[in-house]
């Protein structure tokens, strides 16, 4: 199928499922039609021209003349969730104090990914500021907080879609759709030109439906940025290559070496549902057998992992959103200050949000003086934990850290498998009654991988239907796959790996 | 250029922004790169001529400050002396019984290149919002950029202080809400400051009170590199403009231990403290003109006892008068309040100059918990001890040193020494030591060195000085030529013209004749014709025949002064051919004086 038709069937997708709510401002078909067609041809007359002059070497003057696909990714449409910035559409985390916002300025990941060829397919929705879980994804919740790229992915109205993942914000919502959520290591991806949600653990996420998608993807954004100043450097990137390498060679170039899966015990938690576990179990089984070997082991710290995160998340949130006052840009209330004089106070009060407010006061109360050490300074250390727990059970080393060995005696793992999220995803109407509070366990098994800053992807693996019962049902389970940092390429193979299970499944 | 209106959030151009281009990340490990550190520190780039013109005005203050000052001390111990006035000596015997504690927080703008955490230049005399790169205005998705270079004044400034320096410092977000305030924070050094425990000396030369003695050495705890914040300008009555070129311009705060007894020694070590940074090239401006604001902590105890009051911070003032004068009507407010049995809260106030007291901005109750927060895009800053070495080495001479040269090297006067190192932003020392220079290569003779450089200080403070007063311009070391300076003196002082022919050549130089001094002298027939001694003898026996009334006078009166009248006389008389010292020994001969 050319581009151009492929695009033509997410733009129609688009608007059959509007009222998904995937996109900030849909737009009409011929808009988008007019927008992007002769971008589109471009991109299908390299890609022909780029298999023609294979097949026939010498001609060359062509690659000079057309040109050869800008990259694996030229001429796919691709959605960008609304707290990254782009220079064409408004920028507003959905949040009504940036409604009607124009970035001065793009993302470098905008800038990049069309600089590989892809299209913008337009700017999807998420929970304000990238906090929470509501999206709308029919009955059923489609997780968040990049709910808008995943929907949009999932139901075909663009090739894949950028998100962002502070806590599980790209993993989750693609559990919950049945697609790929990848979080890269922390570093890897500028954030450039990303509305910071927490700092310290934002990374761009890539949705998409299968893993080499979202690896094209991620090949086209990586890369050092200037901009950025927790972007890994080149150095640093070349000495992981090295070692990526020292370690192929030890393992052999055969395609599919063995690998050793580790399970941590903490995960298999009380509160999983049977359909996960049982999927979570089969996928084990369906590797072993591929030749991979499964080793049990324990992430002491999971448990406080959570506690960790939302005391980190919420204090980095009090201080990044503290910009917003309406004075820049924005929108500033139009009412009289109020009575109390508080600066600013009225702006804020109208134009953020519940959960966002309530994020802002939680962070306040752990960054106050009376409060740090209880709260933000013990997090931080809760903090070091996770990460010294994982990265005793890796084999590879640490490329950024001294290596600490806790305990010999457990073994060392290739990668870590483990559920996305302990449930199916909810029905909409159940999401409604819920505390808050209640809805922040769904990051329970997401958040370790986040404070740890090591990659991370969640694939589908599908579960058995109870034919025919409801066909709103949950067709899968997500999977998530986590390495050490640094280490795509693992969380990659592995994702491949699990893949095959699934089209060995379909053929038999 | 744009201009945002505060009632009003405003789409920016892009054009108008700027991102930045060259960043570094990981740890910020700077070490000294020899050949680029090693070129001359330029001087004070910003507000060349109007510095010059201003900065000397608060030293010949301080100098005129410090003479009422004893005067009035003079006065007060006379009507002490003669009246026993109770009334006035109440709030004196109180303030015995209390004793003053203040700690300061200096404020000082570096003199750098760049803004702290973005490549936009930084500027403040350019058109408002000229020089604003995105993240200075606190965009979505924007994040800093540590400016390397923004490094190196402050190290000159902790160096010169006496600082230890600490290889890895961090930078903490402070949080409060203000228009000026982009971020909703500003970026500083909280948890761990760049330099820690220095010291700085202040003598009686530098204006300390009277009862601190000869010298106070005060300690500093700590200098912490920051963000300045934009410029308010308010246009009455609901309008704020916002200028953001100053947004993001680093600052180091000196903290210093509370040791500080007398508000006259507050004012000093601030101004002390100025005049380091100055000569190390460490900061933009002084006081006078905005480049430094001082935050100071008042507490009173009971004399004698080892704990410290309840202590209360007096912000932004800005200029040594106002730090003088806060403290005094904050000490004096403070033992009021004790002594009628209240106590004392622990609040922020204000100050206005010309008031006479401090006025409460507000309570405990109403303090901003800063909620300090580690940057969590910011590396640790690590700075290597060869950049710290090398900062040291090439320190510029501080003023206690450049003071104690002129006054043991070139023998002037403490006072002179001061005026010479603190005028014209150091140009009239520059301009001093080429004069000094040249006429001592000249006349190669090292141990008279001593003695011509007096002679020069002289000349160039005093001579040139009047010149400049009189005619109300500022000093340019090209108004009077070295060359021509140093030929009047050589001239002088090989007793080839007279004192009143030297300073006549001096005011022609100064008023643009460009002629060589010696083709002056030669054409206009100024050269000393050395008279005889009987010469010197007539022309003397005819004045004092002329007035015989006042030769009675001189000789059965003693009035000797009036011998100074035949000087003149015969100096007036013979028209730059009379040499005083001659004259008068040879009058005293006459009338017969020993």
């Amino acid at each position: 199928m050319s581009l151009l038709r492929r695009a033509e069937t997410c733009f129609a997708n688009q608007q059959v499922n509007k009222l998904l709510n995937a996109f900030v401002c849909p737009r009409d078909e011929g808009t988008l039609i007019s927008e992007h067609t002769s971008n589109l041809r471009d991109a299908d007359k390299r890609r022909d021209r780029g298999t023609s002059i294979k097949e026939s070497l010498g001609k060359a003057y062509l690659i000079a003349l057309i040109g050869t696909p800008k990259s694996a990714i030229d001429g796919c449409l691709i959605a960008v969730k609304d707290n990254i910035c782009t220079s064409e559409e408004p920028t507003t985390c959905a949040s009504a104090i940036l409604k009607g916002f124009h970035s001065p300025y793009p993302a470098t990941v905008v800038e990049k990914l069309k600089h590989a060829g892809a299209l913008i397919a337009g700017k999807t929705n998420l929970d304000e500021f990238g906090m929470g879980y509501t999206q709308d994804g029919g009955s059923l919740s489609a997780g968040g907080s990049s709910g808008g790229s995943a929907v949009a992915v999932a139901t075909g109205q663009c090739d894949a879609a950028l998100g962002t993942d502070t806590g599980g914000s790209v993993r989750l919502p693609a559990a919950y759709t049945g697609i790929i959520g990848f979080k890269p290591s922390y570093g890897m991806v500028s954030r450039w030109g990303i509305v910071a949600y927490a700092n310290s653990l934002d990374t761009i996420g890539i949705l998409a439906k299968d893993s080499s998608m979202a690896r094209n993807i991620f090949d086209a954004v990586e890369g050092f940025d200037s901009r950025d100043p927790t972007s890994i450097p080149v150095s640093t990137r070349s000495r992981i290559a090295q070692q990526l390498l020292e370690r192929k060679a030890k393992q052999g170039w055969g395609d599919t070496p063995s690998v050793r899966i580790g399970v941590p015990r903490e995960y298999n938690t009380a509160e999983l549902q049977p359909e996960v576990r049982r999927a979570w179990l089969e996928t084990l089984q369906g590797l072993r057998n591929q030749g991979h070997t499964i080793h049990m082991l324990s992430l002491a710290t999971t448990k406080m992992a959570l506690s960790a995160y939302y005391v980190i998340a919420p204090a980095e949130a009090s201080s990044n959103l503290a910009k917003y006052d309406g004075v820049r840009y924005g929108n500033k209330n139009s009412a009289s200050e109020r009575a109390d004089n508080v600066l600013f106070a009225s702006t804020r009060g109208a134009g953020l949000g519940e959960e966002v407010k309530r994020r802002i006061l939680l962070g306040s109360y752990s960054l106050s003086a009376a409060a740090i050490d209880n709260y933000f300074k013990t997090a931080q250390k809760v903090r070091r934990l996770v990460q010294r727990d994982f990265n005793n059970a890796f084999a590879l080393s640490h490329p950024l850290l001294k290596r600490q060995d806790g305990s010999g005696s457990e073994p060392k793992v290739d990668v870590i498998l483990t559920p996305t999220a302990q449930s199916l995803p909810p029905r909409h109407s159940s999401l409604k009654n819920k505390a808050s509070i209640d809805s922040y366990s769904v990051d329970f098994l997401t958040v370790p991988a986040s404070l740890a800053g090591i990659p991370a992807l969640s694939l589908p693996v599908s579960i058995a239907g109870q034919d025919g019962i409801d066909q709103n049902a949950p067709t899968s389970v997500g999977i998530q796959v986590i390495a050490q940092y640094g280490d795509e390429e693992m969380v990659f193979a592995m994702a491949r790996s699990i893949e095959s299970l699934r089209d060995i499944k379909q053929l038999s | 250029m744009f201009v945002l209106p505060c009632s009003t959030g405003q789409r920016l151009a892009a054009s108008t922004l700027r991102s930045g281009t060259t960043h570094q990340w990981q740890a910020l490990r700077i070490t000294s790169l020899q050949h680029q550190w090693s070129t001359p520190i330029p001087h004070a780039r910003s507000l060349q001529t109007e510095a010059t013109q201003v900065s000397h005005v608060p030293f010949r203050k301080q100098l005129k400050d410090e003479a009422k000052r004893k005067r009035d001390a003079q006065r007060l111990d006379a009507v002490r002396g003669n009246t026993q006035d109770t009334c006035k000596n109440s709030n004196d015997s109180s303030s015995k019984k209390w004793k003053l504690t203040v700690g300061l927080e200096v404020h000082a703008q570096l003199n750098t290149e760049r803004k702290l955490f973005s490549d936009a230049m930084t500027s403040e005399d350019c058109a408002p919002n000229a020089h604003v790169a995105v993240f200075d205005l606190a965009f979505p998705g924007t994040q800093p950029e540590f400016q390397k270079a923004t490094l190196l004044p402050a190290l000159r400034a902790a160096l010169s202080l006496d600082c230890e320096i600490r290889q890895r410092s961090q930078f903490d977000r402070k949080h409060y809400y203000y228009q000026d305030q982009p971020a909703g924070y500003q970026i500083t050094q909280y948890y761990s400051p760049f330099a820690v425990s220095g010291n700085v000396h202040v003598y009686d030369h530098d204006g300390i009170a009277p009862e601190d003695g000869r010298i106070v050495n005060l300690a500093i705890k700590q200098i912490q590199m920051e963000q300045d914040t934009a410029k308010s300008n308010l246009q009455p009555p609901s309008t704020t403009l916002l200028d953001f070129n100053r947004v993001g311009h680093p600052l180091i705060e000196i903290i210093t231990h509370p040791q500080i007894h007398h508000p006259q020694t507050a004012a000093a070590c601030v101004r002390k403290i100025q005049s380091i940074l100055q000569a190390v090239n460490a900061v933009t401006k002084g006081m006078e003109l905005g480049g430094l604001r001082a935050d100071v902590n008042v507490s009173v105890s009971p004399q004698g006892s080892e704990a410290l009051g309840q202590r209360t911070e007096i912000k932004n003032l800005n200029s040594f008068k106002a730090v003088e004068h806060a403290i005094t009507a904050e000490r004096d407010r403070q033992i009021a309040i004790l002594e009628s049995g209240g106590s004392i809260e622990g609040e922020t106030r204000g100050w206005t100059l010309g008031s006479t007291e401090t006025e409460k901005l507000r309570g405990k109750e109403g303090e901003v918990d800063y909620r300090y927060m580690p940057d969590p895009d910011i590396a640790p800053l690590i700075i290597g001890q060869d950049l710290i070495d090398h900062i040291d080495r090439t320190l510029p001479k501080r003023p206690d040193e450049i003071i104690a040269n002129l006054m043991t090297v070139c023998e002037l006067t403490m006072k002179d020494a001061k005026s010479l190192m603190s005028l014209d932003n150091g140009e009239r020392l520059d301009y001093f030591d080429t004069v000094r220079t040249m006429w001592a290569s000249e006349k190669n003779d090292p141990i008279s060195a001593p003695r011509l450089s007096k002679i020069v200080g002289n000349w160039v403070l005093h001579e040139l000085g009047g010149l400049l007063n009189a005619a109300n311009v500022p000093f340019s070391p090209t108004i009077v030529p070295p060359r021509s300076m140093v030929s009047i003196l050589q001239n002088l002082d090989a007793k080839k013209i007279t004192g009143s022919t030297a300073k006549k050549l001096l005011a022609m130089s100064f008023d643009g004749d460009e002629r060589n001094v010696n083709t002056i002298i030669d054409q206009a027939n100024l050269g000393l014709r050395h008279l005889s001694r009987e010469e010197y003898i007539m022309m003397a026996q005819a004045l004092l025949d002329k007035d015989p009334k006042k030769v009675e006078q001189i000789q059965k009166g003693k009035q000797l002064g009036k011998l100074k009248f035949f000087v003149g006389q015969m100096m007036r008389q013979g028209s730059g051919t009379i040499e005083a010292q001659k004259a008068e020994a040879v009058l005293k001969e006459l009338l017969g004086l020993k």
